[in-house]
Formats: C-alpha cells, sequence, structure tokens
C-alpha cells in the first residue's frame, strides 16, 4: 500500500484524470457529467477546508518550541496559545452572543483594522522619501500620481475641475492597461505552469523530493 | 528639530525623521472626525455606472450580497456596503449575505444595524426576504460548487439554522441569482468572476483602493456591470442615494491626508534638490580631483 | 446610557490598536508583541472554528442527509492531516494530487477566457470611428496595452525596434504607477480614517482613543529610556 501511495506515476495520472474530469465537463455540457464533477468539486472544497489544520499544527509546533527553549519572550507563545484556546471555547458558548463577539470587537477588529492600516503610514514616509524626480520616468511617476491624489481629494476635485478629466482619463486608460497587462502576463503564467504540473515536470508541487524524483 | 550646521532647512528637509510623517498624518486624518467640516463632492463616471446598475433591481430580486473582505477592508468600504445594502432594502430585493473570511462572519449584522430602521419600515423578515449564509466560500472549490449546485453545498446558515423554506429555495446554480454585489479586499473575488460573472450572472465589485487597478480590466471587458472605488466610491454613492454616512463624513480627512502626502513629497523634493544632490555633486567633484 | 460591555470593547480595543500602532515609534516593543500575538492567537482560532464550521455543514450534514460519496472528502481530509507525520506524509500526495488536479482544472477553464480572451477581444477597440474622448480613450488603451506588454518579454533580445517599444511601454507603464500609487495611497488612507471613524464616532469612544494613544507613547517612551524594549521584546 505504501509503495502504491509513494508511486509517483500515480500521483501524477490522478492529478491528470482530476483535472481532466473538472475541466471537460465544462465545455461537454452532459448532465450526468456535470453532477459528477460538480460532486468532485464539492469533495475537494471540503478537503481543502481540511488544509488549514497543517497551518494551525505548524503554528503550535512553532509555539511549543519556542516555550520549550524559554526563548527571549517566550511568555507571549504561551499567550498566544492561551488566547487560541479561548476562542475555541468562546465559539461554544455561541456565536451572536457572549465571549465571542466581546473578542471580535474588543480585539480581532481593531488589530486587523491596524494591521492593515499602518501600511498608510509607512507608504506616507516611503514616498516622502524616495519619490524624487530624479530623471523623466520618476517626474511622469510623480506627475500622474500628484494628478490623481488632487482628483481623490474631494475638496480639489470639487474646485479644481479641471484634475478631474486628466485623472479619469489616467485612471480609466493607463492603469486600466497597466492591470490588463498584468492579468494577460499572469493568466499566460498560470497556463503554462498549470500544464507543466499536469504533465509532471513540477513534482515539488505534489511534495516529491528531489531524491525522490 | 531644525538642523544648526551647514544647509540649514534644505537638509532638514532632505533628512528629518519620518515620525513626523505619521505624526502629522495621524493628526490631519483625526482632527476632521473630531470637528467635520464638509466638503462638497463630485461623482465619478463608475460610480454613476455603479448606482445605475442598482436603480435597475427590481422588488424580489435576488441578491448575493457577498463580503469577500478581512474587517480592515470593512472600515474601508463600509461606507459603499451600507449605501449598496440601503438601495436594495429601499427597492424590497432579497438578500443573501455570504463571506469569504472568517473575519467578515459578524460583518453582516454590523450592516443590518445601520439600515435597521429601513429593513423595518420595509417589513424585512429573515428567511423571507434576508438569510445570513455566513463562511460558505473558503476556498475556489467551494465557491465553484456553489455556482453549479447550490442546495449541494449549502445546507444551513450562519447558525446551523437549515435554509430550506427560506427564498433560497429559488436557487439551484449561478443562474437564480439576480445579481451579485461583491465587496472585496480580493479574496475570493476572482474566483466569483470565473465561475459566476463570467457564466452571465450580472455582477458589481465595490473594492478597496489597492485593488482598482486589477478590477478595472473586468469592468472595461464587460464581465462585470459596476466598480465602485473604495472609500471615496462609497462617499459618492451616498451623495447619489441622498443619505450621508460614514464615507462623506470621511471626506474631510481623507481630503487633508491626500494633501499632507503631496507637501511631504514636495518637501522631500525640495530637500532633494536643494541639499543631497549639492552634496553628492560636490562629493563626486572632490573624488575626481583626489584620482 | 452606554453599557460596561461597549466601554470594555471600546478600551481594550483602543488599548490594544495603539499598541499595535506603537510599530510606528521605530522599535520593537513588547506592547506591539502583546498586540500581535493575540491577534495570532485569536485570529487562528477563528480560522479553525469557521473551517471545522465549513467541513460540518458541507461535509457531515450532507452526509447524514444521505449524499455517501461526501465520505470520501472526510477520508481524504484525513489522509491530508497525515503531511505533518513524519513517517506517514507520503500518505498526502494522493489527496493532494486530486485536490490540485481538480484546482487546475477550476482555474484554467476559466481564466483562459477572463484573464485572456475577453481582455485581448477588450483591447480590440475601433480605432477610428467615435468621438474625440472616445478614440483618445481606445487608442490610448491599445498603445499602453502593446507597448507595456513588450516590456515584458523576457525571452527574447530587447533590440531594435522591440528595444524601442520596451523603452516607450517602460514610460507608459511610469505613469501608470503614479496613478496605481495615488488609488493605492486612498485605499490605505482609507482604511486608518474607518479605522478612526469607528472610534471616533459617536463622541464618548474619543477620550479612549486618545487616552490609549498617550498611554502607549507614554509607555513605549518610558521603556525605552529604561532600556527595557529590548529585554522584553520577544526574539525574532
Amino acid at each position: 500500500m505504501a509503495e502504491i501511495l509513494k508511486n509517483k506515476q500515480l500521483q501524477i495520472i490522478v492529478m491528470a484524470l482530476s483535472f481532466l474530469f473538472v475541466f471537460l465537463p465544462y465545455f461537454l455540457n452532459v448532465p450526468q457529467l456535470n453532477t459528477a464533477s460538480t460532486k468532485l468539486v464539492t469533495i475537494c472544497s471540503i478537503v481543502t477546508a481540511f488544509t488549514v489544520a497543517l497551518a494551525v499544527i505548524a503554528q503550535f509546533r512553532r509555539g511549543m518550541n519556542i516555550i520549550n527553549r524559554r526563548s527571549r519572550g517566550w511568555y507571549f507563545k504561551a499567550y498566544m496559545l492561551v488566547t487560541l484556546v479561548l476562542m475555541l471555547g468562546f465559539s461554544l458558548m455561541g456565536r451572536d452572543s457572549g465571549p465571542y463577539q466581546w473578542v471580535m470587537f474588543a480585539v480581532v477588529n481593531p488589530l486587523s483594522s491596524v494591521n492593515y492600516g499602518i501600511l498608510a503610514f509607512y507608504m506616507a514616509s516611503t514616498a516622502a522619501r524616495a519619490f524624487r524626480a530624479r530623471n523623466t520616468k520618476a517626474l511622469m511617476l510623480l506627475v500622474s500620481g500628484f494628478i490623481v491624489l488632487m482628483y481623490q481629494a474631494p475638496l480639489t476635485g470639487a474646485y479644481f475641475t479641471g484634475f478631474e478629466p486628466i485623472s479619469i482619463y489616467l485612471g480609466s486608460t493607463f492603469s486600466m492597461a497597466a492591470g490588463r497587462m498584468f492579468l494577460i502576463s499572469v493568466t499566460v503564467g498560470a497556463i503554462v505552469f498549470g500544464v507543466r504540473v499536469i504533465l509532471g515536470k513540477e513534482p515539488s508541487v505534489l511534495g516529491i523530493s528531489k531524491e525522490e524524483k | 528639530m531644525m538642523a544648526k550646521e551647514n544647509g540649514g532647512i534644505l537638509k532638514w528637509m532632505a533628512e528629518y525623521d519620518r515620525r513626523y510623517v505619521y505624526l502629522v498624518l495621524f493628526l490631519v486624518m483625526v482632527g476632521p472626525l473630531l470637528r467635520p467640516i464638509g466638503m462638497p463632492i463630485t461623482v465619478s463616471p463608475d460610480t454613476v455606472q455603479y448606482y445605475n446598475v442598482l436603480q435597475e433591481v427590481q422588488p424580489g430580486d435576488k441578491i448575493f450580497f457577498t463580503l469577500n473582505t478581512e474587517f480592515s477592508g470593512y472600515n474601508e468600504i463600509q461606507s459603499g456596503i451600507i449605501a449598496t445594502m440601503r438601495v436594495l432594502v429601499e427597492k424590497h430585493a432579497r438578500v443573501c449575505f455570504g463571506v469569504a473570511h472568517v473575519e467578515a462572519t459578524i460583518i453582516p449584522d454590523l450592516v443590518i444595524k445601520a439600515v435597521q430602521a429601513e429593513m423595518t419600515a420595509n417589513d424585512y423578515q429573515y428567511g423571507r426576504d434576508y438569510v445570513i449564509l455566513g463562511y460558505i466560500m473558503p476556498n475556489e472549490a467551494a465557491v465553484a460548487a456553489g455556482a453549479e449546485n447550490f442546495h449541494g453545498v449549502v445546507t444551513q446558515d450562519w447558525l446551523g439554522r437549515p435554509i430550506a423554506g427560506t427564498f433560497l429555495d429559488e436557487i439551484t446554480d449561478w443562474e437564480d441569482w439576480d445579481l451579485i454585489t461583491d465587496f472585496t479586499t480580493g479574496i475570493c473575488t476572482g474566483y466569483i468572476i470565473n465561475h459566476y460573472a463570467l457564466r452571465g450572472t450580472p455582477m458589481i465589485i465595490n473594492c478597496i483602493g489597492v485593488s482598482i487597478a486589477s478590477e478595472k480590466p473586468y469592468l472595461d471587458s464587460g464581465i462585470i456591470q459596476g466598480l465602485l472605488q473604495s472609500m471615496r466610491g462609497g462617499a459618492e454613492l451616498e451623495f447619489l442615494i441622498g443619505h450621508p454616512g460614514p464615507g462623506l463624513t470621511a471626506m474631510d480627512g481623507f481630503s487633508f491626508g491626500h494633501y499632507m502626502l503631496i507637501i511631504f513629497i514636495l518637501i522631500g523634493n525640495v530637500g532633494y534638490f536643494g541639499y543631497t544632490r549639492q552634496q553628492q555633486m560636490k562629493a563626486a567633484t572632490e573624488g575626481s580631483k583626489n584620482g | 446610557m452606554v453599557d460596561i460591555i461597549e466601554i470594555s470593547v471600546v478600551a481594550v480595543g483602543t488599548f490594544l490598536a495603539m499598541c499595535m500602532f506603537s510599530t510606528l515609534y521605530g522599535k520593537s516593543s513588547p506592547l506591539y508583541a502583546l498586540a500581535e500575538e493575540s491577534y495570532i492567537g485569536f485570529a487562528t482560532g477563528l480560522t479553525i472554528i469557521w473551517n471545522i464550521d465549513y467541513i460540518w455543514k458541507t461535509g457531515i450534514v450532507n452526509i447524514m442527509a444521505g449524499d455517501w460519496v461526501l465520505l470520501f472528502s472526510i477520508l481524504l481530509g484525513a489522509m491530508m492531516l497525515l503531511r505533518v507525520h513524519p513517517k506517514y506524509s507520503y500518505v498526502a500526495r494522493l489527496p493532494i494530487a486530486i485536490v490540485l488536479g481538480a484546482q487546475f482544472g477550476l482555474s484554467l477553464r476559466t481564466i483562459i477566457f477572463t484573464g485572456f480572451i475577453q481582455q485581448i477581444s477588450a483591447t480590440i477597440v475601433p480605432l477610428f470611428t467615435g468621438g474625440t474622448q472616445t478614440l483618445l480613450y481606445n487608442w490610448t488603451i491599445v498603445i499602453c496595452v502593446i507597448f507595456m506588454l513588450t516590456f515584458f518579454f523576457y525571452t527574447v533580445e530587447m533590440e531594435g525596434a522591440l528595444g524601442v517599444s520596451a523603452r516607450f511601454g517602460e514610460y507608459l507603464l511610469y505613469i501608470a504607477f503614479g496613478t496605481v500609487f495615488a488609488q493605492t495611497f486612498m485605499g490605505r488612507i482609507g482604511l486608518v480614517i474607518g479605522f478612526l471613524q469607528s472610534y471616533t464616532i459617536p463622541d464618548w469612544k474619543t477620550p479612549y482613543l486618545l487616552v490609549s494613544m498617550v498611554l502607549v507613547l507614554a509607555l513605549v517612551m518610558y521603556m525605552d529610556r529604561a532600556g527595557l524594549l529590548e529585554k522584553l521584546t520577544p526574539e525574532d
């Protein structure tokens, strides 16, 4: 059984069959095939939810490692593990009220907000220090950024109406074109990578080490 | 604080402590929240397009209200979320909340609290007019499975109550939704576009500022029908519907934050050209003299 | 009248948020570590709860309702968990293969259209018919997409016409990046203002925000002067 599960060729065949079982029915439109394909997709959605446990186990292991080694500040990791367990306990008491909701509003929500909000300050200080009109390209970046910033601020956008058409033009053409260009590039890359994985040229994705190749 | 040796103000402008940026930015954002000024706002064509799609919603339409955001993203786009919900309630649409991030599981409650008056006035009842499904989109496979066989994936709401008997009995797959309103920081939006919008389900998006450039191509290619951009878009929508909310009240601090960034960039450039560049040229000249 | 629960939510929330903001002081502090570990712990617990909930509702409930095929999801999920076992980690390869194959099938069957064909067809726009604004927009989009794409050709030598095209595309990219930067900043500042709004509206919350800010700043400055910052901050 172990040899069967370790067999690299079998894994690639299973992966390819799974791929075809999801990919082809989309274009063939045979109802029974669609139903079976959807069932496989549902199974995969549940299996993917299990993988969260792997991340949690890794988190636990790392935390216990730090606590056992008594590294500087190990009590913070102990605190983290305690809060993790507490949250599980709170959820059992009800998720629409009680300590669960308290934790959501008092801890998770403000910290989640600040986690990303800090980036505004870093962006501002980095922009202030790094954005120099050293050459033509930098100047073009600054000018386009300046125009869009002035439009985005409602006060100038309303009173200096010249910024609006230029800013909308920049957003609907240059910025959109860059987004489209990245989307096309990423899509082509994803397709190529997907085909390589299905053909077995990227065994590391399946967790097959170099020695086993 | 001010440079004392050679360079003076220009040296300071080139080399000031970045913590001044943090402090000033914080103050210009908090100040107007404590003492609002009230600024005018213009409405962009994209917001008008988003608003027009909302205006076409008919009573009884089934709306998939997807919250693809962490709580941080909610802070930015809450104005758009609440304004959109307000319009949907006033149109007597039937709304199904689904979330793609664990932090967003309490957002439907916040949205409903914000429009409670309208919901009460329109006699909204849980099950008949709105349902909260909770965390039903953890990954792409879940989105795809839900698009193809809704009841094969979703059988209970977020508190474990069966959805049988609610308006969701009318949903079998992607074709049965009249509109998807997606509020996103980019978690599952691509998947919803691929498995719903691509198949023809009308979809409008309210995204954070970071995602605008990546969502615009979908709007331009017609895959989605409306794009509300960040907090400013939400404020514009509030203005259009005539119901001021968190978006419009934030616009004062929003404006001043933008101006402070521009001022700091200008200060940095003045300092660079007036001091740093001179120093670099001086050092290069002395270096070439020494051989 | 505000109740004690609401006050505790605001007081703790503002304090922890300011602890997290303390990273802006420029040095690591135990207050930041407190906020960070609080978030990691509670958010991880939250993730576990809702993923178990998803597995229960989508898997177990449907199995109990008679959909026995979904038993495979529980079996494959359990096999997946063996990934962390040093001896039996190979057992996880089969579910990984199935999930990956299905995942690629789901992605590739749709992104070919949304990310490639439809984007290319949206770039094919009328260049000689339409009003002035439409023509300006259309020409700009076509020129930008084509020249920006040539900048990212890494498999051929950038010389001659291709080199000129790539350099022109680079300039266009810089204009686009300026716009994107402004939009990104709008997004980030919106995050902060949205957060500040939740702690300044209604007015009774504002003193908690200001007191927390002053308190945390004072604590961090004191610890810095007393040399306690490095002693109490966890190792990276």
